[in-house]
Formats: C-alpha cells, sequence, structure tokens
C-alpha cells in the first residue's frame, strides 16, 4: 500500500521477550483461546491476523495484564509470570496501545506523558519545564513534531496515537501491543506510523501489530500468527506472505472473495461494477460550501464540492484525513454544524438542503455513520428497537407502535441482511462489529432511502461481513438507490464504487470512473501538490 | 416486571369497579376510647413537626423526661422533618399502632386538622401543642401566646431598652407562619407606648441564624444609624450578632431574641454571656402536657382545661443563670 | 485420552428464524428456559426492583408490631395509607422516571408541587373558581413550567440540572409572591372564600379503604406503564437518553421530545400539587420541598440509570412503594427518627450497588 518496505534495517532478532504457551480462555460456555502459543521477540513485527471474535483480542488481554484468570503459561524473559493487572504487565515491559487511545483530551502532551511521574519542582509543585522537556524528547525520539502544550484532544487521531507510543517508551516498554493502530488513520499517517515502527524494530522493541487490512501486514511484518476460532492456525515468516493463503487461514475452508463478482486479481479489487451507471441525476452538488457559524476544530466543511451521484450509481468519496469527507457526508444529511451555506445541491431535480437529520430522512436520504458506536447504537438497547429505531412513524398509529408491524419489520431487516443474533430482544452490544453495522444498515434501510450516505461502513469490520455489506451495496444500486461512499480503503472504493470524488482540504479535486484508473492514482489527487501539508510525509 | 405491575394494577381497579365505588369522606371510624385507671400501661404517640429545630428538640426532651415520672407510661416520638404529608402519615401510624393518647406538635393547622380530628373521632384523647388545629376536634390545646410575648419585648425595648427612642431592625420568622406573625404584631402593640422608637426595616429570616446573619449584614449596612435588632427567634439575633459585629458595630446596637431555650446554644446562655440584651422564654409546653395526659389516663379526668396558656418569662442578664437551671438546662 | 480436539462450541448466535422467535414477547421470554445461566440472572436482575418490593414487603410482615393477634401492618387501613402516603412521591417519580431515562434530572418537580398546592388553593379559594378551571390551570401552568424547561435544555443546551436548579427557585419564587408568603387554608362550601366541597373527595377513600390519591397514583402508574412501552414517543425518550447523537442522526426529533418529557414532569408536579393541596386542605408555598430527591430515590430504586437510556417504569412504581413500606415499618416500630434517616439511605445505596452488579454481569 505504501511501498516503502520499513523492514530494510532489521533490528537484534532472535531473543524471545514475551512467550504465552498452551494459554487457554473460557468466557462461560464459550471457549476464546485454546492452547495458544504465541511469542513476541526484541525487535519484530508480530502480526496477529484472524477474524473478528477468533481470540485476538482475549491474547491481547492475557498478554496485557486485563485478564488475570487463564490456563497455560506466560513467561518474560525466560521466567514465568502472572501479572495480576495491566499495571504489573506494563512493569514487565509490556505497553498496550487500544484502539480507544487511553489518554486525557483535556490535558497537554507533556502533562500526558508525564501522568502519575510528574517531575516536581523542590516546593513539590509540577516542573512545568521539566515536564515539557522530557515530553519533548520522547517525541523528538519518535521523530514527531508535536507541539508538547498542545491538549490531546486538539491532535488528530494519528498524533494521538504518536503521544500514546510516546508515552509507553516513556515507561521503557520493550513489547509494545497495537491493537488496529491504521483503523483511524489516513494513507499519509499510516506511512508515518510505519516509519516509526521501523524506528522501534531497531531499537529492539517488539511489536504485535493486530489489523485487519492485510496489504499493511505485508509491509509492516515480520512474521504473522493467525488465530481461527481460538487456535493457531498458522505462523507466516515474512517472505512467505500470500495473502490468499493468509485470509484462507483466517476463513478456513470457506472461499474468501470480498467483491463481487470474482476479484480479477488477488488484491481483491474487481474492478468496476456492470454498467448500472447511467440512470438519471439522483443528488446534484454544485459548488457546495458551508461557513459554520462557530468553527470547531479538525473539522475541514465543504469549501467547493461538486459532484454528481446517478440513481443506481455507487459513487466513492476519497481524501486523506481531514479532506472533509465526513463533512460533507454530515452537510448532506443536515446533521453538520449551523451556518452559511453556498452552492446548490438538487434531489431528484429538487432543491435540497436539509437543516436537520430528520428532514433528510424524509427527503428519501439515509446515512450510516462514521463511529457506529458514538453515532448510531446504544449497545444495551435491543436489537429490533434499534432497527425501527429511524422508521417508527411507519410502524404506529396514533403514536402507539403497533408490535405487529414493527415484529414483521424487524424479521425482514434480520433475514434480508443476514443479521446473527440470538434475538430480537439481544442487546445490540452483543453481537459481531459486522453484524452492529448491519443493524444501523437495516435501521436506515427500513425509511427506503433513494440515497444513501455511507461512512467508512467497513471499518472495524471482520472481512466476511465486509464482503456481505460490498454484495448489499450492489443489491441497492441495482435496485436504483444511489450511494455516495466515504472510505480509506482505496481497494474497497476502487472495487466498489463506479466512480471515486477526491477530496482535498473541502474542495473536490478529481472525479476518477474506476474502470481506468489505479489506488495511485487516487492517492496522488488526495495528496495533491506540495502544499497539501503534513499528511503528505 | 412492568406486565406484572399492569396486571396487579388491573386487578385493583377491577377490585374497584366491582365494589361499587362509593367515594366516601374521611371516615369515622368506630370509638375506640380505652379504660383509664392506675397501674396501667399507656403508649403515647408524640408526633413532632420537626426535630431539626431545637426548640422543638427540647420539647421531645420536655415530654420524655417527663413521661418518665409516670409509672406505665410510654412515649414513641416521630418526626415529620417539616413536612406535613409526611405528620399526617405519621399520626395515620399512630393510630395503627392504637396509641392511648396523641401529643401532637404540627408542623402547620390546616393540614393536620383532617387526622387529629379523625384520631379524636376514634376515641383517643388529643393534646395539642405550640400550634393549635383548626376547629374543636382536641382534648386541648396547650401553647404559648405570641402576641403576648411579642408584647412583652415590646414592653421591654419601650421602657427598658430604649426608652429615648430609636430605630429598630426586626428580622422575622418565616413568612407565613403564624407566630412570625404574632410576634410582629405583638411587639408593634408593645412599642405603641413609645412613639419614638421607630421599625426602620423588616425582613423574614426563616427562623434560621445565617438567613438572619445574611439579612442583618444587609440591614445594618443601609442602617447604620440602628439602634436595635429585634429577631423572632435567638439564633436569628445571634446572626444579627454576628453580622454587626463584623461590621464594628456589635457594642452600640442592642439585641434581642425569643425562645429561651435551655441548651448550651440556646438564647438563655447568650444573654448570660452577654451577645443579648434579652429574651423571651417560649415555653414548649411538654410537661404540661404529660402532666395533661396523666390525668386524662391515670386519673380518668372528665374535665380537663380546654386551653393552657402558657406564660413567658422575661430572661436578662440578671435572671439568665437561674432561669437556665430552672428550666432543665442541659 | 484422544488427540482429536474437540472443536470449540459455536458462539451463542443462530439465524435470523430464532430472530424472530425471539420477537415473541416478554411473555414467551419468560416462558421459555434460560439458556445460560447469565441470561437467568439477567432476567432476575431485571425483575429486582420487584423481587426487592416483595422483601421488603415479608420482611414488614415479620417485623410487624401486633396487637390483639392483629398484624398491623397488613390492616387494610394500614396499606392504604402506604399507598397513600407515597402517591405524590410516586406521581411526581412517574416523571421523573421519563426525564431521567432521557438521561436528565428535574430537580423543580417539588418546587412546582407547591406552586401548583398555591395555585389550586389561590383560584378555587380566592378566585372562586370551579374545580374543573381551576385544576385545569393548574396543570396547565405545570406542563408550561415543565416545557420553558425543557426547551432551555434542548435548545440552549444548558444541563438540565442547572436549568431545573434555576427553575426550583423560580418555582418557588412565583408560589410565595402568588400566595403572599403564607398558606392558603382550603375550606370547604358555596360562599365566598370556598371551595367546592367536591375537592375534599381527594381526601377521601373508596370505599373507606382506597384512598383516593392512591387510586389516582395507580392509575397514573399503569398509564404511564402503558405509554412507556407502547409508544414511540417512549422510544425516542430511550434513544435519546442512550445516545443522543445517535438519535438525532435517526431522525429522532430531540429538541420535541426533550421538550414533552419536561412538560410532563411538571404536569405531573403539578397532579401531585393538585393531590397535595387536597389531601391537606391547604396550599403553602414551601409544600413540596426536597420531594424531587424521594422522587428521585424511587427511580433509582427502580432501576433506571441517572445515565438514561435504560430503566422501566415499573421499576419506578416498585421503587416508590418500597420507599413507602419502609418509612410504614419503620414509623411503626417506632424506630428513631435519625436512624430511619441512615436505613433510607443505605437502602439507596444498596440498590445502586445491585444496578452496578447487574451491568457487571452483564
Amino acid at each position: 500500500m505504501t511501498g516503502v518496505d520499513t523492514r530494510d534495517a532489521p533490528g537484534p532478532s532472535g531473543r524471545v521477550v514475551v512467550a504465552a504457551t498452551g494459554v487457554a480462555k473460557r468466557f462461560g460456555g464459550v471457549t476464546a483461546l485454546d492452547g495458544v502459543d504465541f511469542d513476541v521477540r526484541a525487535g519484530e513485527v508480530h502480526a496477529l491476523l484472524g477474524e473478528n471474535g477468533a481470540g485476538k483480542s482475549t491474547l491481547i488481554n492475557v498478554l496485557s495484564g486485563v485478564i488475570t484468570d487463564y490456563d497455560g503459561e506466560v513467561a518474560v524473559d525466560g521466567m514465568p509470570v502472572r501479572f495480576t493487572g495491566p499495571a504489573a504487565a506494563q512493569a514487565a515491559g509490556i505497553a498496550t496501545i487500544h484502539q480507544e487511545l487511553d489518554l486525557v483530551p483535556a490535558l497537554s502532551v507533556a502533562d500526558n506523558l508525564v501522568l502519575g511521574r510528574e517531575p516536581r519542582t523542590r516546593l513539590r509543585t509540577v516542573d512545568r519545564r521539566a515536564a515539557a522537556r522530557t515530553a519533548r524528547e520522547h517525541l523528538d525520539r519518535l521523530g514527531a513534531d508535536i507541539d508538547p502544550r498542545r491538549p490531546v484532544g486538539s491532535l488528530r487521531v494519528g498524533e494521538q496515537q504518536l503521544v500514546e507510543i510516546a508515552k509507553a517508551l516513556a515507561l521503557d516498554a520493550r513489547v509494545l501491543v497495537m491493537d488496529e493502530p491504521t483503523a483511524a488513520l489516513a494513507d499519509g499517517e499510516v506511512r508515518r506510523l510505519f516509519t516509526t515502527i521501523g524506528g522501534l524494530r531497531r531499537r529492539g522493541v517488539g511489536v504485535v501489530y493486530i489489523s485487519h487490512r492485510m496489504e499493511e501486514i505485508e509491509v509492516v511484518a515480520d512474521r504473522a500468527t493467525v488465530l481461527r476460532n481460538g487456535s493457531v492456525a498458522g505462523v507466516v515468516p515474512a517472505g512467505r506472505m500470500d495473502r490468499r493463503r493468509i485470509v484462507a487461514m483466517m476463513v478456513g475452508g470457506r472461499a474468501a472473495s470480498l467483491f463481487e463478482p470474482a476479484p480479477a486479481d488477488v488484491a481483491g479489487a474487481p474492478g468496476p461494477l456492470p454498467a448500472s451507471a447511467g440512470g438519471d441525476p439522483l443528488l446534484h452538488v454544485t459548488d457546495l460550501a458551508v461557513r459554520p457559524r462557530a468553527s470547531r476544530p479538525g473539522r475541514c466543511e465543504p469549501a467547493g464540492i461538486s459532484l454528481t451521484v446517478r440513481a443506481g450509481e455507487i459513487v466513492g468519496l476519497a481524501g486523506l484525513m481531514g479532506a472533509g469527507r465526513t463533512e460533507l457526508l454530515e452537510t448532506l444529511f443536515g446533521a453538520g454544524p449551523a451556518g452559511r451555506r453556498t452552492g446548490t445541491v438538487l434531489l431528484a431535480g429538487r432543491p435540497y438542503a436539509p437543516r436537520r437529520p430528520r428532514a433528510a430522512l424524509r427527503a428519501g436520504v439515509g446515512f450510516v455513520p462514521e463511529d457506529r458506536r458514538r453515532s448510531a447504537l446504544v449497545l444495551e438497547h435491543p436489537v429490533g428497537r434499534s432497527i425501527v429505531l429511524a422508521a417508527l412513524s411507519r410502524l404506529t398509529s396514533a403514536g402507539f407502535v403497533i408490535h405487529g408491524r414493527e415484529r414483521a419489520a424487524v424479521a425482514r431487516s434480520l433475514t434480508d441482511l443476514a443479521i446473527k443474533t440470538a434475538s430480537a430482544a439481544t442487546p445490540v452490544g452483543a453481537l459481531s462489529g459486522g453484524n452492529q453495522q448491519k443493524v444501523v444498515f437495516a435501521r436506515h434501510l427500513l425509511t427506503e432511502p433513494r440515497l444513501l450516505l455511507l461512512d467508512e461502513p467497513t471499518r472495524g469490520v471482520d472481512i466476511g461481513a465486509k464482503a456481505e455489506i460490498y454484495r448489499l451495496l450492489r443489491r441497492l444500486a441495482g435496485d436504483g438507490m444511489g450511494i455516495l461512499l466515504a472510505s480509506s480503503e482505496l481497494p474497497e472504493l476502487l472495487g466498489v464504487c463506479d466512480r471515486v470524488v477526491v477530496l482535498r482540504r473541502g474542495r473536490a479535486v478529481a472525479d476518477l470512473a474506476t474502470g481506468g484508473c489505479t489506488a495511485e492514482d487516487v492517492l496522488a489527487a488526495a495528496m495533491g501538490g506540495p502544499a497539501a501539508g503534513r499528511d503528505d510525509r | 416486571m412492568d406486565k406484572r405491575t399492569t396486571l396487579l394494577a388491573l386487578l385493583v381497579t377491577g377490585a374497584l369497579a366491582a365494589t361499587g365505588c362509593s367515594v366516601e369522606k374521611p371516615s369515622d371510624d368506630a370509638g375506640q376510647a380505652r379504660a383509664c385507671g392506675a397501674g396501667k400501661d399507656f403508649l403515647i404517640g408524640m408526633s413532632q413537626a420537626n426535630n431539626a429545630e431545637p426548640y422543638r428538640q427540647v420539647m421531645n426532651n420536655d415530654v420524655q423526661t417527663a413521661a418518665k415520672s409516670v409509672p406505665g407510661f410510654r412515649v414513641v416520638v416521630s418526626d415529620a422533618a417539616q413536612d406535613n404529608s409526611k405528620q399526617v402519615a405519621d399520626v395515620e401510624n399512630f393510630l395503627t399502632q392504637k396509641i392511648d393518647l396523641l401529643i401532637v406538635s404540627p408542623n402547620e393547622a390546616k393540614p393536620l386538622t383532617a387526622v387529629v380530628k379523625k384520631a379524636y373521632d376514634q376515641g383517643v384523647p388529643v393534646i395539642v401543642l405550640d400550634r393549635k388545629v383548626e376547629g374543636e376536634a382536641y382534648t386541648a390545646f396547650i401553647g404559648g401566646d405570641n402576641v403576648a410575648i411579642g408584647k412583652a419585648a415590646g414592653e421591654f425595648y419601650a421602657t427598658t431598652l430604649l426608652p429615648g427612642g430609636g430605630k429598630v431592625i426586626e428580622i422575622a420568622g418565616l413568612p407565613g407562619s403564624t407566630p412570625a406573625a404574632e410576634r410582629a404584631q405583638g411587639f408593634r402593640d408593645g412599642i405603641a407606648a413609645n412613639p419614638k422608637i421607630q421599625i426602620v426595616a423588616s425582613q423574614p429570616g426563616d427562623w434560621l441564624r445565617e438567613k438572619g446573619q445574611s439579612v442583618a449584614d444587609a440591614l445594618i449596612k443601609t442602617h447604620p444609624d440602628v439602634s436595635a435588632i429585634y429577631a423572632h427567634n435567638d439564633p436569628m439575633a445571634e446572626g444579627a450578632y454576628l453580622a454587626a459585629k463584623s461590621a464594628g458595630k456589635a457594642q452600640r446596637i442592642k439585641f434581642t431574641g425569643i425562645d429561651a431555650l435551655p441548651v448550651p446554644s440556646g438564647g438563655i446562655k447568650a444573654v448570660e454571656q452577654g451577645r443579648l440584651a434579652a429574651t423571651f422564654q417560649y415555653a414548649t409546653g411538654g410537661r404540661e402536657a404529660v402532666e395533661l395526659a396523666r390525668k386524662i389516663l391515670v386519673d380518668c379526668a372528665e374535665d380537663v382545661p380546654r386551653t393552657t396558656t402558657l406564660g413567658t418569662m422575661r430572661i436578662t442578664k440578671e435572671n439568665a443563670a437561674e432561669a437556665y437551671a430552672k428550666l432543665g438546662g442541659l | 485420552m484422544t488427540d482429536t480436539r474437540v472443536p470449540p462450541p459455536e458462539p451463542a448466535v443462530t439465524g435470523p428464524a430464532a430472530g424472530t422467535a425471539g420477537l415473541r414477547g416478554a411473555t414467551a421470554h419468560w416462558l421459555r428456559r434460560p439458556r445460560s445461566r447469565r441470561e437467568l440472572a439477567d432476567r432476575l436482575f431485571a425483575v429486582q426492583s420487584l423481587f426487592a418490593l416483595l422483601a421488603v414487603f415479608v420482611v414488614a410482615i415479620l417485623a410487624s408490631p401486633r396487637r390483639d393477634g392483629e398484624i398491623l401492618f397488613l390492616t387494610a387501613g394500614n396499606l392504604g395509607n402506604i399507598v397513600r402516603a407515597v402517591s405524590e412521591i410516586g406521581i411526581i417519580a412517574i416523571g421523573m422516571t421519563f426525564v431521567v431515562l432521557l438521561g436528565g434530572i428535574d430537580l423543580s418537580v417539588g418546587a412546582i408541587l407547591g406552586l401548583s398546592a398555591v395555585g389550586t388553593a389561590t383560584l378555587m379559594v380566592d378566585s372562586g373558581l370551579g374545580i374543573l378551571p381551576a385544576v385545569a390551570a393548574v396543570l396547565a401552568i405545570g406542563a408550561l413550567f415543565g416545557a420553558l424547561q425543557g426547551y432551555a435544555v434542548a435548545r440552549l443546551g444548558i444541563q438540565s440540572f442547572i436549568v431545573t436548579l434555576a427553575g426550583l427557585q423560580v418555582a418557588r419564587g412565583i408560589a410565595r409572591i402568588w400566595s403572599g408568603g403564607l398558606g392558603i387554608p382550603i375550606a370547604y362550601g358555596d360562599g365566598p372564600q370556598e371551595a367546592p366541597p367536591a375537592f375534599e373527595l381527594l381526601n377521601g377513600s373508596i370505599n373507606g379503604v382506597l384512598p383516593v390519591p392512591a387510586v389516582l397514583f395507580v392509575l397514573l402508574g399503569v398509564a404511564a406503564v402503558v405509554v412507556l412501552r407502547t409508544t414511540a414517543f417512549a422510544r425516542h425518550v430511550y434513544a435519546i437518553g442512550g445516545n443522543e447523537k445517535a438519535a438525532r442522526l435517526s431522525g429522532v426529533p430531540v429538541t420535541r421530545v426533550k421538550v414533552a418529557v419536561f412538560a410532563v414532569a411538571g404536569l405531573l408536579a403539578a397532579v401531585a400539587g393538585v393531590v397535595h393541596a387536597g389531601q391537606l386542605n391547604q396550599g403553602s408555598p414551601n409544600d413540596g420541598a426536597g420531594y424531587e430527591l424521594d422522587a428521585i430515590a424511587a427511580v433509582v430504586i427502580g432501576g433506571t440509570s441517572l445515565a438514561g437510556g435504560s430503566g422501566s417504569m415499573g421499576g419506578t412504581l416498585a421503587g416508590a412503594l418500597l420507599l413507602g413500606i419502609l418509612n410504614n415499618i419503620l414509623a411503626l416500630n417506632n424506630i428513631d427518627a435519625n436512624v430511619q434517616l441512615l436505613i433510607k439511605g443505605l437502602v439507596i445505596v444498596l440498590a445502586a450497588a445491585l444496578q452496578k452488579l447487574r451491568r457487571g454481569l452483564a
């Protein structure tokens, strides 16, 4: 994906720092881990692969001291240990960087880095200068150009991750566990992270790297362990990483075909859809720009976007982190910040300027947001109720929900989208990521939209569910729905969409037909010239 | 859960419908008058409006101390915490316990009237303390006369404290409470004899020390030439004293309170220690109530005084120590 | 020993067919044998407030003083008294449940009760209005007051704690001004300065056993249970309380729902105020002080999460009754008033701890 191989300078390899032998763990009746062997050597990047539910998180939790009651043995430097908690694991040199970063947003970078170990002056007050100096040192070692005085909350996710890594190194971590570190990163930031990881290897830090993205593993990992159903399905050294083989290990006997029709090449990019893309213009955006009344840091509102989505067409939205993809979708859904809009938006030929999501839904527009936990679901609420939330008005009479109608709608959704749940009363949180995402899809499909806005619809979703979502999008487009799909994964954009509109800094800079372009073309447009900023590095 | 609750409620409603739903006004149960006489055990319910007030705490103490000296008497005390509804429930609970006599110190008159009548109609003798209830459905009322107390205070101002006249600030009790209105009225009657005394401000202190302090703070600033502060109770007078002290005027202004409770934080001690110029006793009536109860239950007295009005006592530096001891100071 | 590994059991997910089966309503859910210990635990916890209510009831029977062989606690009069005594708190708690489910809190309900009691008394006694116009006016004022608070919460984005804290002061202030700071006694009769005698029914009881306020409380409770289980409005409340952003993005009219919820809370507080005036034959501006806290206690004991998004109305009703029984049995046994406070505090903490435990297992 990046073309840069960070393994050019292998660190001091060989010595095993942490080893798990025959580790097993059961949750109630479910076996999460079943006799897993796994070790990390100094200076290696060891990828941990597997579908959701394969046992990756459980293994990580054992290694990092979150889970303390397990069978089997964990050894550090050859000595058997049993961590009493995360603090003990940290003291032994094992640091974990979770997907949800453990930083205090309101505190500065420096304060976060010295949290709990603040340098003191003689008067026992916090020595701010010493703290800033320490922070500066740690960040420099990573080559991170971040002002230690900035509040963490104002940093981009990629920068926050660097702070988290710096924090781990400040604690003399010898093994760094990274759980899907690139899930929230744009491509430029991913490359930057890989450079950092390369540096860690050279310093002899062992890295456990968890990711769903095969192309990253190929670039960054020295070897990969594949888990399936709580057991090790195989260990693959760097030289012999064959994407198809790894995917086969992950899914077992099942054939892995992400995109339909069957991919022409191994990369999984199937080329564009058969020409369904000839319908009438459904969404027609001309020079759309928004000047918000109060600007929020980290947001990039539309600043001149023109694009068209036809009925039956899937249009991709590409762009680096912060290019304004989410902001465009939110504006189109009436969920953006209040402010002055210029330009025109036509929906099926009529002026369309929703001021709240309710209006957008009424106009026949659906929206699957980026972060389903924060923006779409209540994990404690039952699956059935979560599905019907947006379409309640169709299921009620005089304000009372008609149970029969609701039951039928839920049953239809569960079948249509093949949502795997014990019952409609199961809390959404008990479902796998893919099935949670399908619940969000189902909610918006029940409103029978003509235009569907999707923001990173396959993030945190395992391969099987991804393929299902792609098939679903095909089917919906085939039925005449227009789809606008924002994604950070280029293969996804190129594989699913008819066209890709590339955004940079709130502007549409390219409109590429996926038939005749490559990932490099899209990336080049997204990064633009030398003026494109820090993400380019 | 919800389903079951629903079911239960439906059953209840159904039962109501089946019984014809005649709505009755507060019912008069059959009398349950008890045999009086010596050598028996008696359960006395004491429904207190608010234990958090020191005055009422002293009243409880007086009742309990006095009851100890009567063989066979057992007193149970409930605290309504200043809530009329709670006090109604308290009395209901006493009736459920089948008490032999009710002593009630009502939080407010009107809300307690119905339930006190219910007790009385059931044949339970009722002694109402301090605040009256409405109507005639009680055995006896014992209380102080707040108008008289206010008047005594006013006369003290007119003749002793400010014979040459002066400006007075009044810090009143909780707006809407009868004692506040009566102590205000009586005071005005009392000072009428000396037209040179002038009330320049009157603000409520809600019976509270801290409120008295903050009110006095403000009023002393607007009326720097004030000669005396008349507070409707001792805690507010003490609060006013603190306010004046921080304004550097504690020596120039005279303070009086009402209540004179025989407790360390009470007005008698404050007079003895020179912070207040005087305070006027507002008797609890606790001892008198138990004595009346003894007459009704033990002596089988048919005819007890319908109304007992307790007198007041002026407490100044001269008699403070003596009064403290006499009132059973703790 | 055999070397064939036993494959790990399938995780407990099944196809969509089972999904529809699970929809067969709560009854079927209850009759079905629990699939796992956790499910059993979930189900037990789901009705914990009912269990707690039953437990307290049984304890109360055992602990009840007896006279002439009669269990005083169980006498019809006493049971009626219990429900009557909690009826005002209970009615307030119904509205409070909606607010808490929304993720908010309403501190103004006690003050609105006072305002409504004053309003009822003033309008009937001083203004000479009939029962219906007076009550209608008072209820309208309560609902309007709540709606204004809801508007401030929803549109100005101020936390409900702060808005209703301010509302509490404002309502008390209005009540004091309106009443002149005095309690307004309600006398009954046809003359001037007298209220229609029919209003005294609120202080009466049906067949001498069931107090009217208690019946009103139960009826409102049942209605609220139905509303919370079956209306789109309730779904919207749960959704906003669980995740406001998600609710907004799903087209839930967030502002409208918030305004409506606070209006309902104000309306029910006004109902309680009317009942209060009727029960005590007086409207005093200080009435209902601190009632908001008792109502919140009932809601919390009933298992509704203060974080919003989860809880039930049945739980609140059980919580209110539990508080009532607790108050009653402590009083019947003449437990010292100060000790009573301790016990009630412990019960609230215990209820919250049970909630925590439930969430820990889930």
